[in-house]
């Protein structure tokens, strides 16, 4: 048996299967039969272990060259190491789309055993809507749209080889996978959101018991691009690390309203309202995920990211339409139960922040999805070519970031309901002077321009917030708890983990946001052309260019030069090179990178003397606190761990009532 | 020093911070090119300005940019000598003054109507009506069940 027969065989297996899931759990959902819903629960197990074993399979063609698979032949060369054979799984659509279905089994799995248990009725209807997209994805990997087993005869000797940009770097490994993850995990909230509409129900149990899933597709979502915008820095050698490029803007758009769905549902828990809008939400993230799916696989729009062509871009607006329409139909028609009584409430409380925070980070979305779509509505309209580019982006999308950062600094520090000015006040004075600090610390530093400093001033405010916090929750708790300082701050965040595990995503947050701008604003650049011995100065440093040498593999060809960066003393080696694939017209710059808390230093090597080595341009950068937005991005993903944590159930001892504070501060609430 | 105070002269000095920092200032040579590359596309890349890009022909328009500064062209010239050449296309952003400015407007639009929209609907909330017996349950429950939400 070959693996494309076993690969093959199981998929074909696990779509009736499929749909013999939806049928089950609707029937196990409507009649609240229990044999349909043990039915419906072992075709899920069932299911999720035929696409692994179809995923393994393809995994196990990879690894031992199976030429005889097309995809195989056309992503993979006997010369791939085995890690990037391995991670070849996504090199291509018809691999993606199953590493998709194969998330997605699993999220059915999960919901239709787990979710079950807790919430019966809501959980199968739930498990009834999954089994539907997912029997659509095991269409699509079992037909010519996406198949990925679709064989080759005779098989060639060698493949193609993977995409150069896939085989460049170890992070490949990573980013994909977790903006995956994230995608498909958002498929939990939105199923269990249609399901409480389709029953019916008025309140919010669906979002209590999505409530997890939704935080840890977010986060992974969050951390895939932290890590997308890093394979960038280090692969693609331009020195930056977003560019507006539409894959990138197809995963940050869900990621922006599933940031807005996380904080509106917190006001649905605590105020009973906004629950039509919540449900917006949901169906906005997880349709904008098939959108972006749809936008970069069916090369509509083109991207470093862009795989061929295939049948599988009308299949996917086909998908998304009946999502679209089957979730606005289930909301109209379920509006009335979920309307609104009364005010939300005061202009100054945390709900009006929350709000307030929504419409930014729609807009946000809307202004991503508006300038990746107008150049194709432009040309569809008049013909007429048009650009739409980071100047655009930066400058729609940097007051609205700043206004966010203003508010993630605002919104924590307000009750619910209103405060009032003593409130306002107490909570404010020392992170507005601390924002002050941040701002003149900013001109001290030489950094110019009204959005720049205001930044900084912002960021501050934020972390000065979170401290002040921090720092009240502990105050509070060796009084209630007589806790030792370390004692109670580590229960803050085991007891309160959500309130205290968001505080740190926001801190996370906060170093990107100055990650971002210092990178930004304080490029220095030096280009030069030079012969070996030659050097460059830059930033109070100096680059030695010593020599350029050829470095000849199996699978790639490098031009590689080496550099010795003096910074006082010997100086340390560096290496630039150009990397050049046989399946591929353009090199692939590997830029050399020193990295250090303050600031990088990024040496591109530009172009070389073809003939005899005799010279070399560089491009050399030195970018302040790039790495900063990697560890914020770390610090995001801690903080979501954090509040996705179960809390410690364990009861608190309260110590006599006479040691508790008068005035009860925030934190302890 | 009372909270008042501190946070008016904390927001007094953190704008006239950023007032300082927005003030005009002569721009250098090679930062005016540097923006102008900026907004111009790299035609051999996927979606890079000019700016931004490593590659041959970036580097070759960045020249020409430079040229043109050194000359004293004016940035409008600059970039109308661009877009002759290859197109609005080589533009990165559309013009604000221009039919098809319009992507320009609308997501200020969408901030106004948003802000506008929830603005109607805030108000001093009615007093909390005590909850009920069985409201209660439900609350104690969920707080078991979970962490306590704020």
């Amino acid at each position: 048996m070959t693996w494309a027969d076993l690969g093959g065989g199981a998929l074909r297996a696990a779509l009736p299967l499929a749909i013999w899931g939806i049928v089950a759990s609707a029937y196990a959902a409507r009649e609240r039969d229990g044999r349909a819903l043990v039915s419906a629960r072992w075709s899920a197990l069932a299911v999720f272990a035929l696409v692994v074993v179809a995923s393994l399979s393809m995994v196990g063609a990879l690894l031992t060259h199976d030429f005889g698979i097309r995809y195989v032949a056309l992503n993979n060369a006997l010369e791939t190491p085995a890690y990037f054979s391995a991670i070849s799984l996504w090199a291509a659509l018809e691999g993606s789309i199953l590493l998709w279905t194969t998330v997605l089994a699993g999220a059915v799995a999960f919901v239709a055993w787990r979710g079950t248990r807790a919430l019966p009725r809501l959980a199968t209807t739930a498990a009834a809507i999954l089994f539907a997209m997912l029997s659509f994805f095991l269409l699509l990997v079992v037909t010519p749209a996406a198949d990925p087993f679709t064989r080759i005869d005779p098989a060639p000797l060698n493949g193609r080889g993977p995409n150069p940009l896939l085989q460049d770097h170890w992070l490949m490994g990573l980013h994909p996978p977790l903006l995956y993850l994230g995608y498909v995990l958002f498929a939990i909230p939105f199923a269990y959101a249609l399901a409480s509409l389709i029953l019916g129900e008025g309140g919010d149990r669906w979002i209590v018991a999505t409530r997890r899933s939704a935080l840890v597709a977010w986060a992974l979502l969050g951390v895939g691009i932290v890590a997308g915008a890093w394979w960038s820095y280090a692969v693609l050698g331009w020195g930056g690390y977003w560019a507006w490029d539409p894959v990138e803007n197809a995963a940050i758009m869900p990621w922006l309203v599933a940031t807005a769905y996380l904080h509106s549902v917190m006001v649905e828990e605590k105020r009973r309202m906004l629950r039509t809008w919540n449900v917006a939400l949901v169906v906005g993230a997880f349709a904008l995920t098939i959108l972006g799916t749809f936008l970069t696989r069916s090369g509509v729009v083109n991207s470093v990211h862009s795989f061929t062509q295939s049948a599988i871009g009308p299949l996917l607006l086909g998908y998304l339409t009946a999502i679209l329409a089957f979730s606005v139909g289930l909301l109209l028609w379920r509006a009335p139960r979920l309307a609104d009584r009364g005010p939300i409430g005061a202009p100054l409380s945390r709900e009006a922040v929350f709000l307030f925070q929504n419409v930014l980070f729609v807009a946000a979305t809307l202004t991503v999805l508006l300038g990746t779509l107008y150049p194709l509505a432009v040309e569809a309209v008049s013909g007429a070519q048009l650009s739409i580019g980071s100047p655009y982006f930066d400058r729609v999308e940097v007051p609205i970031a700043l206004a966010l950062l203003f508010l993630m600094g605002v919104g924590p520090q307000l009750p619910w309901h209103g405060a009032s000015r003593a409130t306002l006040e107490r909570q404010f004075a020392g992170p507005v002077v601390v924002a002050a600090a941040g701002a003149i610390a900013a001109l001290a530093t030489g950094l110019r321009g009204a959005a720049p400093v205001l930044g900084y001033a912002l960021a501050a405010f934020v972390v000065a917030t979170v401290v002040q916090e921090v720092l009240r929750g502990v105050r509070a708790r060796r009084a209630l708890h007589a806790e030792a300082a370390t004692v109670a701050f580590a229960n803050l965040f085991r007891r309160s983990g959500r309130r205290y595990g968001g505080y740190v995503v926001h801190v996370g947050i906060a170093l990107i946001a100055l990650a971002v701008v210092t990178s930004q604003a304080q490029v220095t650049q030096v280009e030069a052309t030079l012969a070996p011995g030659g050097s460059l100065e830059i930033g109070g440093r100096t680059l030695v260019f010593e020599r350029l040498r050829d470095v000849v593999e199996p699978r790639r060809t490098q031009v590689v030069a080496d550099l010795r960066l003096v910074d006082g003393g010997s100086g340390s080696p560096l290496t630039a090179a150009l990397t050049y694939y046989p399946n591929a017209t353009g090199a692939i710059g590997s830029p050399g990178i020193r990295s250090s808390a303050g600031e990088d230093v990024y040496a591109i090597l530009a172009a070389y003397d073809a003939r005899s080595r005799a010279w070399a341009t560089f491009q050399v950068k030195v970018i302040p606190l790039v790495s900063w937005l990697w560890i914020g991005g770390l610090v995001v993903g801690i903080g979501a761990l954090i509040a996705g944590l179960p809390p410690s159930r364990r009861r608190d001892a309260v110590v006599a009532p006479s040691t508790v504070p008068a005035s009860s501060p925030a934190g302890a609430q | 020093v009372s909270p008042r105070v501190l946070v008016i002269a904390g927001a007094l000095a953190t704008a006239l911070a950023v007032t300082v920092a927005a003030l005009p200032r002569a721009e250098a040579p090679q930062d005016r090119v540097e923006r102008i590359a900026a907004e111009l596309r790299c035609p051999v890349c996927q979606g890079l300005s000019v700016a931004d890009s490593p590659s041959d022909t970036a580097r070759e328009m960045r020249a020409l940019v430079e040229q043109r500064v050194a000359e004293g062209r004016s940035d409008d010239e600059t970039r109308d000598e661009f877009r002759r050449a290859y197109g609005d296309w080589i533009l990165l952003a559309p013009p604000l003054v221009d039919p098809r400015g319009a992507v320009w407007l609308l997501p200020l639009a969408a901030v106004i109507a948003g802000a506008l929209f929830v603005a109607a609907r805030l108000g001093r909330a009615p007093p909390a009506t005590p909850p009920s017996a069985d409201q209660l349950r439900v609350l104690r429950e969920r707080a078991l069940a979970d962490e306590a939400i704020e």
